[in-house]
Order: C-alpha cells, then sequence, then structure tokens
C-alpha cells in the first residue's frame, strides 16, 4: 500500500506541474506565431490534446522512474522477486477502460468536432464575399493571382512573387499545380504543398486536380515581422523545393487597396 | 567443430572435400561483375541500341542488376549448396570452422542471424554515416557541405531507404529473430534453412543499390519514390527501386522461414499458450512482412516498368494520388514491423531482469496482434493534407485506437516492474529509455493523428522528431539492448557494465536533446526536405546537430564496445548469467555444434519466476 500511495503522490506532483508548464506555454502560444482563426481552432485542439496526454505522460515517466529507484538495485547477482503475481484484474480493467475512453472522447473532440468546424467554414454560404487567390505551383515558385481585381500575377518590384492579404477578412485560396510558361506538357506539374506556417494549417497542392483552402485572417502583420508568415513548399518537389516560397503581409483594407492599385499601376 | 558441418551433413546434399576455392565473397563480386558485363551489353548494345548508344542505359542497367545480383547469390555458395544439389549433383564445398564461415553462403540459422547482424550493422553504420552529412549541412543554413540542393536529397533518400529496408525491418528481424528464434522454440534449425542463406545475401546488395544510385543520377524524392516527382527524375530512381527490391525480398524469405519454424519446429510441450514473447513478436511481424511486402514490391516494380520501359502507370492511372495511397498502405504497416520486435523486446527482457513473473502476459500477446492487424487501417493519415475531408475521420479513428493495443505493452512492462528486485543492467536501462522515447513518440502520435492538427504539423520537422522517437527512440535502444542482453549467448563473454551504462545514457541524452528540439523546430515552421532554410532556425538546429553527431558517436562507441567485449570480455563460467528461463539460455553459450543435443521437453511457463523449477523437464546438462 505504502508505494502505491508513494507513487499516487509523485504522479499527482507531476501531473500539476506539468499541467501548469502547459497552461504556461499556451499562453505563449504552442504554434509559436498564428494568423488564422483556423489557425486557432487547430492550436485549440492541440492544446487540448497535450493537456489531457499530461496526466497520462505523467503516469507512465512516474512508474518508469519509480520502478527504476524504488524497485531498482544495482547488484547483478540474479535474486528471485519476494512478490510474484500473474495479473492484478482491477488495474488492468481500469487501464482498458481509460484507454478506450480517452480515446472515444479524443475522437470526439477535438478531432470530429474540430473537423466538423473546418466543413462548416468551407460551406459556400459562408463564403458568398470571400477574396479569391489564384494560387499556381509551378517547379519551383509561387504564382498568385487576384481574378476578382484583375491582378495576374502579384510581385514585387524585383519580380518576385509575393502574397498580399486583408486583415480580418476569409480568403479563398484556389490551388493548382502545374507550370503555366510550359502548358504543352500536361504531365510536367508534381505534388506540391501550400504551407504559411503561421496559417496554422496547409493543403497539398495535386497536378490535375483544384483544391481549396480557406481561411480567415486576424492579424496584421508581415514576413519581416515574423518570418513565419511566408508561404513555403512543404513537399519535397525536387532540387528546388527549399527555394520554393514567398513572403505574405497582412495589411489593413485600406492598405490592402493602395497595394491593388500599385498593382496595377506595375501590371500596365 | 563448426555446426555447419553437421547442418550440412545432416541434409545429405553436400560433401566435404580439402579442395581449394577462391573467398566465396570475391567469387560472388567476380561472378556478379562479368553477369553485369556480359548482360549489360546484350542490352544497351544488341536488343535494345539507343540512339548515341550509351554503354549504360537504364533497361540495360536493370537487367545487367539482376543479372549480377543472381551471379553474385550463385558466387557466394548458393551454387554449391543450392543449385547443384538440386539437380542432384555432387558438390564440393569446404566449411571452414573460423571467422570465414560469416563470408560465405550458410545453412546454420545460427552463422546466418550473425550475417543479419552484420549486414544491418554495416547498413545502420552507411545510412548513419548519411545523417551525419545531412546534419552537418543543416548546421549551416546556406548549402556548405553538399554543392547542390538534389545531392542533399539524394542523401536523405539514402539515408531514409537504407536504414528502413536494413535496419528497421531486418536488424532485429533477420539477425536476432534468424539467430535465437530456433533456440527460443528448442529447435536444432530453422524451417528453410537454404532458402534463409539466401535471402541473407540480397541484404549487402540491396545496400550497395541503393547507396550506389547517385552513380545513375540524382533522385528528389526521399525514401518514398513519390511519383510523379519521381517520374522526373533522372536515373538514380531506378537504383532506388532495384535495392528495395533485393532488401524487402530478402525480408519476405526471412518472413516465411521464421513464420514457418514458429508454427512447425515448436519443441515438445511448447504449446501456443508458452510461445516466448519475442517469438510473438516475430510472428506477428513476419506475417505483417508477408501480406505488405508483395504489395510495395508490386508497385515498385510498376514505378520501375515506368522508369525503364516506360509504362507511365502512375502518371496515367487519373490521379498521382494513387502512388501516394499504395505506398503508405505499406508505409504504415512498415513502420510496426520496425517497433513490434521492439515491444516484444521489453516483454522479454523484463521478467528476466527482475526474476518476476510477466504481468498479463495475455494482454500483451494480444496487443501485438491487435496492433499487427489495426495498423494496415491506418494509412492515410499520412495524407490528411491531400484527401478529402470526409475519408480523414475513419483513418484518424482507427489511428488514435491504435494506441489501445500499444499501450498494453506498457501494461506488461509496468506491472512486470512494479515491487520487482530489477536488475538495473545496460540492458534494463535501454528498455526503460527506449519505454520513455515511445511514449513521446506515441503522445505526439495521437496529436499527429488529430486531421486539424495534423494539417499544421505533418511534413514539418515534427513529424521527423516523431517518427525518429518511435524509430531510433524504441526500435534502435531495444537493438542495443538485445545486444547486451544477448552477448553472453553470442559470445560466452560479458560486456563492461560500467562503460555500459556510461554509453547507455550518453546516447539517451544526445537522442533527447537532438530530436526533442526538432518538434520544437517544426512547430517554429521547419519544413522538410531543405538543405536551406530561413536564418530564424538556424539556431536550434546549430544545436540538433551538435547533439546529432554526439548520438552518431555514441552509437559508434556502444559498437566498438560490443565488438572488443565479443572477444575480451571476461569469460562467463555460467550459460545463463541472466538466470532466465527461456529456452535460449538453456542451450550453452555460445551454444555448440547443435543447439540442443536432446530436444527439450517444454513442461512450464517461461515467464514464471515464483519458484525456481526451470520450464524444461531436465535441463540438459545442469552446470
Amino acid at each position: 500500500m505504502g508505494d502505491i500511495i508513494g507513487f499516487v503522490v509523485a504522479w499527482i506532483v507531476v501531473a500539476v506541474l506539468g499541467e501548469w508548464g502547459v497552461s504556461v506555454l499556451k499562453q505563449h502560444s504552442l504554434y509559436y506565431y498564428t494568423i488564422t482563426t483556423q489557425g486557432l481552432d487547430g492550436e485549440n485542439a492541440f492544446g487540448f490534446i497535450i493537456t489531457l496526454l499530461v496526466p497520462v505522460f505523467a503516469f507512465i515517466v512516474v512508474m518508469l522512474l519509480y520502478n527504476m529507484i524504488r524497485f531498482g538495485s544495482l547488484k547483478l547477482q540474479a535474486q528471485r522477486s519476494p512478490k510474484q503475481f500473474y495479473n492484478n484484474k482491477v488495474f488492468v480493467s481500469v487501464w482498458i477502460v481509460i484507454s478506450i475512453l480517452l480515446n472515444l472522447l479524443f475522437f470526439v473532440h477535438p478531432t470530429a468536432s474540430a473537423i466538423e468546424q473546418m466543413f462548416n467554414s468551407e460551406e459556400a454560404r459562408y463564403n458568398r464575399h470571400d477574396l479569391i487567390v489564384n494560387v499556381t505551383a509551378r517547379q519551383w515558385q509561387w504564382l498568385f493571382s487576384y481574378p476578382q481585381y484583375g491582378i495576374t500575377q502579384a510581385q514585387d518590384a524585383n519580380g518576385n512573387s509575393v502574397l498580399y492579404l486583408p486583415n480580418d477578412r476569409t480568403i479563398k485560396f484556389v490551388l493548382r499545380s502545374y507550370d503555366p510558361f510550359h502548358t504543352y506538357d500536361p504531365n510536367a506539374g508534381v505534388v506540391h504543398s501550400f504551407w504559411v506556417p503561421a496559417f496554422g494549417m496547409k493543403q497539398d497542392i495535386i497536378p490535375g486536380e483544384t483544391r481549396y483552402l480557406y481561411i480567415h485572417t486576424n492579424k496584421i502583420t508581415s514576413y519581416s515581422v515574423n518570418p513565419m508568415v511566408r508561404v513555403q513548399c512543404a513537399e519535397v518537389c525536387g532540387p528546388g523545393h527549399p527555394f520554393m516560397e514567398a513572403p505574405v503581409s497582412v495589411v489593413s483594407n485600406a492598405d490592402f487597396q493602395a497595394w491593388v492599385a500599385q498593382q496595377k499601376k506595375l501590371q500596365s | 567443430m563448426s555446426s555447419i558441418v553437421s547442418d550440412l551433413k545432416g541434409d545429405g546434399s553436400t560433401v566435404m572435400s580439402g579442395r581449394k576455392m577462391m573467398p566465396p565473397v570475391v567469387r560472388g563480386l567476380l561472378w556478379a561483375l562479368i553477369a553485369f558485363l556480359i548482360f549489360n551489353t546484350l542490352i544497351s548494345e544488341v536488343f535494345d541500341r539507343m540512339p548515341y548508344h550509351p554503354f549504360v542505359t537504364r533497361a540495360s542497367v536493370t537487367v545487367g542488376w539482376l543479372a549480377a545480383v543472381c551471379a553474385w547469390l550463385l558466387g557466394v555458395g548458393v551454387w554449391e549448396g543450392v543449385v547443384k544439389p538440386a539437380f542432384g549433383r555432387e558438390t564440393h564445398w569446404e566449411t571452414p570452422t573460423d571467422w570465414r564461415k560469416y563470408f560465405m553462403y550458410s545453412t546454420d540459422h545460427r552463422v546466418i542471424g550473425m550475417q543479419y547482424i552484420f549486414s544491418s550493422f554495416g547498413g545502420f553504420l552507411i545510412a548513419g554515416f548519411a545523417a551525419m552529412l545531412m546534419r552537418l549541412e543543416l548546421l549551416n543554413r546556406n548549402l556548405w557541405v553538399f554543392s547542390n540542393p538534389g545531392a542533399y536529397l539524394s542523401t536523405v533518400g539514402i539515408h531514409g531507404t537504407v536504414m528502413m529496408f536494413s535496419v528497421g525491418t531486418v536488424g532485429l528481424v533477420g539477425g536476432f529473430g534468424n539467430y535465437l528464434i530456433p533456440l527460443m522454440i528448442g529447435s536444432n534449425k530453422s524451417a528453410f534453412p537454404r532458402l534463409s542463406g539466401i535471402s541473407q545475401w540480397l541484404v549487402p546488395a540491396g545496400i550497395a543499390t541503393v547507396v550506389l544510385s547517385p552513380l545513375l543520377g540524382q533522385w528528389t524524392t526521399g525514401w518514398r519514390g513519390y511519383q510523379p516527382l519521381a517520374g522526373q527524375d533522372p536515373a538514380g530512381i531506378v537504383f532506388y527501386y532495384l535495392g528495395v527490391f533485393a532488401l524487402t525480398t530478402s525480408s519476405l524469405m526471412v518472413a516465411i522461414n521464421l513464420t514457418a519454424t514458429i508454427l512447425f519446429k515448436r519443441a515438445p510441450g511448447l504449446t501456443w499458450n508458452r510461445i516466448p514473447m519475442f517469438a510473438w513478436g516475430m510472428l506477428t511481424v513476419s506475417l505483417l512482412n508477408l501480406i505488405w511486402l508483395p504489395e510495395i514490391q508490386m508497385t515498385f516494380l510498376l514505378g520501375l516498368l515506368g522508369a525503364i520501359i516506360p509504362l507511365p502507370f502512375f502518371t496515367q492511372v487519373g490521379s498521382p494520388l494513387t502512388y501516394l495511397e499504395v505506398f503508405w498502405l505499406f508505409g504504415h504497416p512498415e513502420v510496426y514491423i520496425v517497433v513490434v520486435p521492439a515491444f516484444a523486446l521489453w516483454q522479454e527482457i523484463l521478467p528476466v531482469m527482475g526474476q518476476k513473473t510477466l504481468f498479463a502476459r495475455q494482454w500483451g500477446v494480444i496487443g501485438l496482434v491487435f496492433v499487427m492487424i489495426l495498423s494496415g487501417m491506418v494509412w492515410a493519415h499520412h495524407m490528411f493534407t491531400n484527401m478529402s475531408n470526409g475519408q480523414m475521420l475513419p483513418f484518424s479513428f482507427f489511428t488514435e485506437i491504435i494506441s489501445i493495443p500499444t499501450g498494453f505493452a506498457y501494461l506488461v512492462a509496468i506491472g512486470t516492474m512494479w515491487r520487482a528486485r530489477l536488475r538495473l543492467t545496460t540492458p534494463t536501462l535501454l528498455v526503460l529509455m527506449s519505454l520513455f522515447n515511445f511514449l513521446i513518440g506515441g503522445v505526439t502520435g495521437v496529436m499527429l493523428a488529430d486531421p486539424v492538427v495534423n494539417l499544421q504539423l505533418h511534413d514539418s520537422f515534427f513529424v521527423i522528431a516523431h517518427f525518429h522517437y518511435t524509430i531510433i527512440g524504441a526500435m534502435i535502444f531495444s537493438w542495443f539492448a538485445a545486444f547486451y542482453y544477448w552477448l553472453p549467448k553470442f559470445s560466452g563473454r560479458m560486456y563492461n557494465e560500467r562503460v555500459g551504462k556510461t554509453l547507455a545514457v550518453w546516447i539517451f541524452i544526445a537522442f533527447n536533446a537532438a530530436f526533442f528540439q526538432m518538434f520544437l523546430l517544426g512547430l517554429h515552421g521547419m519544413n522538410r526536405w531543405v538543405p536551406v532554410y530561413p536564418g530564424y532556425l538556424q539556431p536550434m538546429n546549430f544545436e540538433v546537430s551538435i547533439f546529432a553527431i554526439l548520438l552518431g558517436i555514441g552509437f559508434v562507441l556502444h559498437l566498438i564496445h560490443i565488438a572488443w567485449m565479443w572477444h575480451h570480455g571476461p569469460l562467463l563460467n555460467d550459460r545463463n548469467p541472466w538466470r532466465s528461463k527461456t529456452l535460449e539460455w538453456q542451450a550453452a553459450s555460445p551454444p555448440g555444434a547443435v543447439n540442443f543435443e536432446k530436444i527439450p521437453h517444454v513442461v512450464r511457463s517461461f515467464y514464471d519466476y515464483s519458484d525456481e523449477r526451470m520450464a524444461v523437464e531436465e535441463p540438459a546438462g545442469e552446470r
């Protein structure tokens, strides 16, 4: 009985300390830097899983350490353990029931609930006034165009692709993988992955398919504020893969309109 | 007297004589070279001349390689050991009793096990060297070790492929499985010794093929060979397909042999209820291999045909996702092929070290079997970022619930250690470390199983950290535990406990310091397959590289220690230094000409330490 009490006390202490550590981490943002509501949903799911797993993690780690320190022996001679038992039906039953319940819980929340939320945010009725950004991934470059504003290829003064987004707006990214400069070879496209680390999610781009990614921006920021605000290909696509990146800026609506006007001037 | 001799005599197929011959490995290399030149030339110069007639074409190198591998197998001894006897011819095959027996075809399961152990260690060192090059490159945010990203990506591919197919799936199965399973189930030989002898020699061929792939050109896909990118790659991808084909064929033969051995070669009294835990691990892994390896071989064969004919199956089938699906259909069972032997080892070593009855053994077995079954139902969690939303839920569900049978391994381990008199030897320490590391791998696996979280973490360094925790953290640590645990069995000598423990702590610290920071790198936006990355990630990458290099040094020091103690460690005057009840320790250490002079009769459980009685009736030759 003494061992059980000793272990449980140690377990509770470590679990509480762990929860405290996780709550501090949560205040600092588990994803480091998130600028979309979808990203925050993911971060919350991540935080929920960690919060529930801390006691589980602590149980095993404390158990391993407790066993090692309390029952460990540095003597090499074999000596039969005085205590011998084959099974403990209560312990095994509790273990199995808890592991099943924990998994069912995780499946309901956050897995199914968060997916449901994601499905919903992609419903057409919620996305009537989205800013549409066409994203074309070619080897090895991102091309962004804004059909609603007639911008065919957003770029800075040096001709590098840039992604400008207005703040507090739902953006519908239309993702395609092909090479617009080599259209004679429809098979030239490979799998890319559209990832802005600060968005908190990514979507693979499959040649021959059109895919969509919806995000809602919630912070004015840019690549120079935090380097996580960049487009980065996340799926290996050949030797140019590491260079397939583009800076992102999330700006106020007025600044966005000014940028659109400047792009149009550049284009003409 | 070598045990091979008696085995071969028992087979009645090979006659010994004093005729001198070339060392078999040298002869194999020579035959392989000749075969390659003949068949390569036939294809590229006669049957399939290309414009500007290059001497080596994709088609010619494939046929030349096939011929070379066959010639290599024949040269190392399959000619005398299998082919000639099959046609009723008398053969002259001298088997030396010294170290040279390890460098030729053999039908002795212990020699084959040792050969597999050498081969997989060779693969481990080569692929580990590739990892060191990668970490050296990532020390700095710019290209400075490699001259171009393609060279870096080829190194990534070689590292992953060799580690997976020649270490992860081979080290504990082909190596320890072949050596120990007949001993553990009370048999003097495995079910198919000749098949087993052939299979081992495919491993060095496969490793060499993958490592030499840059000769044909870079390949940038990593170990997965993703289409359609693989279709664009230069011809190096051909050697990837061929090398993996050799390695998976080898694992397939091992699986056939071990399954049949465990099913049909058990000693009398060794009922299903008494099968040792490690044998259960080998059985479940072998079944996984039998189910999934043919599937991936067919996939890679189609990829190969696409590269050499071309037969563009994966680009014309409608969607590039086809390749991804069929790859991961194998790819996820593969990671359980790697880690299930580790689960089994925990349950094998802990009761012995604690001299305490294995706790809830039936749940341990149920865990292994259900992990085996469920591992085939989770593959598409590798594809959350590219599948439609509606497909996510079932895969997420199965991925989450596979943690339940996995947890049973912990249930058994913890229950066994509780109130045991646990001897903190090097194997115990490594098993405890392995339990801790796999716990981190498992917990982060639960996070990755959640689709919304996965959309952020997928293809980032978080995933790299996660699977290295499961593979290095669990499998490699258990592999070293197995080495220390069975070193007295292999050599009759003991390692140095203090050196072993110090080095165990060394690799534990270096491993966790290196790979835990990779979780943070991934969360901070470090994507995979990049030799060049934004500057803000450099400080942490620098630390990771330093600890990774320390980890590499730690592994090499372990190997040096084990190799040294193999020949110079203190001799044991006890065949069973750990006081284990399992059968392999009832044979001599190292085993004599045959494992058991008299086949033992099993009368009770191997894992019951509640009394001093052994599990066998009159253990042969009580010391």
